[in-house]
C-alpha cells in the first residue's frame, strides 16, 4: 500500500457544496492541506461552511464537485475503505437519547466489528478521559448538554480512529474540562492521529497546531497561530478575523 | 507478503468492507432497545389492541335488543332449526318475508337485516358429510353502517348456527361451511384485530424508528462509519420482526384469554402467517419512512394506512358487500389477506391447501415492499 509515502492526512481540492434545498454555496472552493498528526482547527462564524466541509471530508456528505483525499484514497468513492480510520463526533451530537451511554458506544463499536474483548478496555479508558465514569449506564436523554457532547466524542474514538473530526467538541464543556481535553487531544496526536477541531470560539483555535480560519465557504488564512498572529500583526487570533473581515456582519 | 505484515504500526488494511451480520444485528438489537425504553410506543402496543378488541369485543356481548330482522326460509330441516334458535334469541325480532323485498325494506331502514336460507341448504349440508362438497350458503343482506348493531345481529346468527349445527354433531365443519365470503362479516372479531393491529401498530413503531434516526442526526452520523445500507435495512427488518413477534404473541394472549377466540387450525402456521403478514408490513414502514420528515408525520401513517385498510379489506364490512366499484380495491389492500388468513386458520380450521393464494398474495407483498424499501432505503449518501 501507498501508505507510508503519504503525507497528508486530508487534502481537498476546490471543494464546494451546493445544498439542493437552499440554493447556498455553503462550501466555496475549499482547498484544505492537514498534515498526519496534526491538530488542525477550522475556525469561523457560524454558517461559513464548517460543518458542511467536516461531513464531506468523513463522507457523510456528498460534495458538489472538487476532490477529497483522505489517507490517499478518494472519497467518496473510497469512503467505505477509509471510515474504518475515521471518527466524527459532529456538531449536533448525533447519538441515541434512549439507549444509555455505555449502549451508545457500544452500539457504535459494533459498526466498526470490535470485539468484545477489544471494548470493554478502551471503553473504560475513554469513560475515565472523558470523566464519565458514573454516567455509564444513564440514558443519554437524562444527561447534561456537556455530558451528551463527550458520549458523543466517545462514540467517535471507541475504534481508535487515524484521523478524528470534532464538530464544536468544545462548545458547552467547562472551562476546567476543556483544559483536559486539550491534554488529551495532544496524546492522541503524539500516538500519530490526525485531529480537525471546528470552532467559532476564536480562543480556542490559540491551542491547535494550524488553524484555518474560514469565511462564507473559503479559507481566507491560513498558518500556526504564531505565524499569523506575527503576519497580521495582531495579539489574538479574533483580531486577525476581525480585520480580515472588516466592514462585513458576521451572519451569526 | 512478509514484508507488509512487518510495518504493522502504519499499516492501512482494508477491513470491514464485506457485508456483516455482525453490524445487522447490531441494528437490530439497537432498535429493539429503543423500543424497549419508549413509554409511549410501548403504551401503544397495550393500549390499542385492547382498545380495538374492546370496541368489537362488546358488539358480540349482546347488549342490543330485538333487532327487526326480515327471514326467508326456503329450506326444511336445519333451516327450520336456525330459524327457531333465532327467533328465540332476545337479541333479534324475526319477521318472516320475501328476501328480495327484505333487501329493500333494509334499504329503507325498516329492518336492520333479512336472511335466505335457500332451499338447498339441508342438501348441502348432507353433501358436506357425504364428503361431496364443501360449500353451504346462508345469505344475509344488512346494514352494516352500525357495528355494535351488526355485531349483535352477527352473533345471534352464529349462535343460532352454532346451536342447530351442534345438535347434528358437525360443529367443527359449521365454521368451513358458513364461514364463506357471504359470512365473512360474521366472523369479524380476533382475526380481524390482529391483522388490524399488526398494521397499525408495526407501521407506526417501523416509521418512528427509521424517522427518528433522521431526527437525531444519527442516520447520517452513520454513513461515516462501515454500515451499509443494506446492512442498515436488514438491521432494521430483524428488529422490527421480533417486535412484531411480541405483538402477535400479545394479541393472540389478548385474543384467546380475554375474549375467549378460539384457534382451530394449527398454531404455528396461524404465527407464521402473523410472520408473514408482519414482514410484509415492516417492509412498508422501512419504505414509508422515506416520506415523513419528522415524528408527527410518522404517526400520520398509520391512520392512514389503517383507516383505508378497515374500510376496504372487510373488516366494517365484508368486501362482497362493497359497492361494486370499490370491490376491486379491496384486492389490492394488504388487510384483505390478512384477514382472510387470520380467519381462516383461526375460526374455520383451514390450512394451507385451503389458504395457499392468500399465502402467496400476502408473499408477494413482501417482496413487493421489500424491492420498494430497498430501492428507496439504497445510497443515500446525505445530498
Ligand atoms: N442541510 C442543509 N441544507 C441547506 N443548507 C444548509 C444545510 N446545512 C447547512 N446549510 C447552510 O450552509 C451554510 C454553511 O453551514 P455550516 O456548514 O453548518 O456552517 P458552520 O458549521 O460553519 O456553522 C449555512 O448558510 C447554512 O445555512
Ligand atoms: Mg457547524
Amino acid at each position: 500500500m501507498l501508505a507510508t509515502e503519504i503525507e497528508y492526512a486530508i487534502e481537498t481540492q476546490d471543494l464546494v457544496k451546493i445544498y439542493k434545498t437552499g440554493k447556498v454555496q455553503a462550501v466555496n472552493g475549499l482547498n484544505l492541506q492537514i498534515k498526519k498528526g496534526e491538530i488542525y482547527a477550522l475556525i469561523g462564524a457560524n454558517g461559513s461552511g464548517k460543518t458542511t466541509s467536516i461531513n464531506m471530508i468523513s463522507g457523510a456528505l456528498f460534495p458538489t464537485s472538487g476532490t477529497i483525499k483522505v489517507l490517499g484514497h478518494e472519497i467518496p468513492r473510497n469512503r467505505r475503505l477509509i471510515t474504518n480510520y475515521i471518527g466524527l463526533a459532529p456538531q449536533d451530537y448525533s447519538i441515541y437519547e434512549d439507549l444509555s451511554l455505555e449502549e451508545n458506544v457500544r452500539f457504535f463499536s459494533r459498526l466498526y466489528g470490535m470485539s468484545k474483548g477489544d471494548f470493554e478496555p478502551k471503553f473504560e479508558e475513554l469513560l475515565k478521559i472523558l470523566r464519565l465514569e458514573e454516567k455509564r449506564k444513564a440514558l443519554v436523554k437524562n444527561l447534561s448538554g456537556g455530558m451528551k457532547r463527550r458520549t458523543s466524542i466517545a462514540c467517535s474514538l471507541i475504534h481508535s480512529p487515524k484521523i478524528v473530526f470534532f464538530d464544536e467538541a468544545t462548545v458547552g464543556v467547562d472551562p476546567v474540562l476543556r483544559s483536559f481535553f486539550w491534554e488529551y487531544f495532544r496524546s492522541l496526536k503524539d500516538k500519530g492521529v490526525t485531529l480537525v477541531i471546528t470552532s467559532h470560539v476564536m480562543d480556542e483555535a490559540e491551542r491547535a497546531d494550524r488553524i484555518g480560519l474560514m469565511r462564507a465557504g473559503k479559507l481566507i488564512a491560513e498558518g500556526t497561530p504564531d505565524e499569523l498572529k506575527q503576519k497580521h500583526n495582531a495579539a489574538t487570533i479574533e483580531e486577525i478575523f476581525i480585520e480580515l473581515s472588516e466592514g462585513e456582519i458576521i451572519d451569526e | 507478503m512478509n514484508k507488509k505484515k512487518d510495518k504493522k504500526s502504519d499499516e492501512f488494511s482494508p477491513k470491514n468492507l464485506a457485508f456483516s451480520m455482525r453490524r445487522v444485528m447490531a441494528i437490530a438489537l439497537k432498535t429493539i432497545n429503543q423500543f424497549r425504553r419508549d413509554r409511549r410506543t410501548l403504551g401503544l402496543l397495550f393500549v390499542v389492541p385492547m382498545a380495538i378488541m374492546l370496541i368489537f369485543g362488546l358488539a358480540f356481548s349482546g347488549e342490543v335488543q330485538n333487532l327487526p330482522v326480515l327471514i326467508d326460509n326456503q329450506d326444511t330441516v336445519f333451516g327450520m332449526m336456525i330459524e327457531e334458535n333465532l327467533a328465540n334469541d332476545t337479541r333479534v325480532e324475526l319477521t318472516a318475508g320475501d328476501y328480495f323485498e327484505g333487501v329493500e325494506q333494509v334499504e329503507k331502514g325498516d329492518y336492520y337485516a333479512v336472511i335466505l336460507i335457500p332451499a338447498n341448504f339441508t342438501q348441502s349440508i348432507l353433501e358436506i358429510q357425504a364428503g361431496n362438497t364443501t360449500q353451504a350458503n346462508i345469505y344475509l343482506y344488512l346494514d352494516g353502517t352500525k357495528p355494535t348493531i351488526k355485531g349483535s345481529l352477527l352473533g345471534a346468527l352464529r349462535d343460532a348456527l352454532d346451536e342447530t349445527m351442534g345438535n347434528t354433531g358437525i360443529s367443527v365443519v359449521q365454521e368451513l361451511a358458513f364461514g364463506g365470503a357471504e359470512f365473512s362479516g360474521l366472523d369479524v372479531g380476533i382475526p380481524a384485530v390482529i391483522a388490524f393491529v399488526l398494521i397499525f401498530l408495526l407501521v407506526i413503531v417501523g416509521v418512528i424508528t427509521i424517522i427518528r434516526e433522521k431526527i437525531q442526526g444519527t442516520q447520517d452520523r452513520l454513513y461515516a462509519t462501515p454500515l451499509r445500507s443494506s446492512e442498515r435495512l436488514l438491521g432494521y427488518v430483524i428488529g422490527l420482526l421480533l417486535i412484531a413477534m411480541i405483538m402477535i404473541a400479545l394479541v393472540l394472549i389478548f385474543g384467546v384469554f380475554v375474549f375467549g377466540a378460539k384457534v382451530q387450525g394449527n398454531v404455528f402456521l396461524l404465527i407464521f402467517a402473523a410472520l408473514l403478514f408482519g414482514l410484509a408490513h415492516v417492509f412498508l414502514a422501512v419504505f414509508l419512512a422515506n416520506f415523513a420528515q419528522n415524528e408527527l408525520q410518522a404517526i400520520q401513517f398509520a391512520p392512514l394506512t389503517a383507516i383505508p385498510s378497515m374500510a376496504l379489506g372487510g373488516m366494517m364490512v365484508p368486501t362482497i358487500s362493497l359497492p361494486v366499484w370499490l370491490y376491486p380495491v379491496s384486492f389490492v389492500v394488504p388487510l384483505t389477506y390478512g384477514i382472510n388468513l387470520f380467519e381462516g386458520i383461526m375460526l374455520k380450521g383451514w390450512g394451507f391447501a385451503e389458504l395457499w393464494v392468500d399465502f402467496l398474495v400476502v408473499g408477494a407483498m413482501c417482496l413487493i415492499f421489500f424491492v420498494l424499501a430497498i430501492i428507496t432505503v439504497r445510497n443515500r449518501m446525505r445530498d
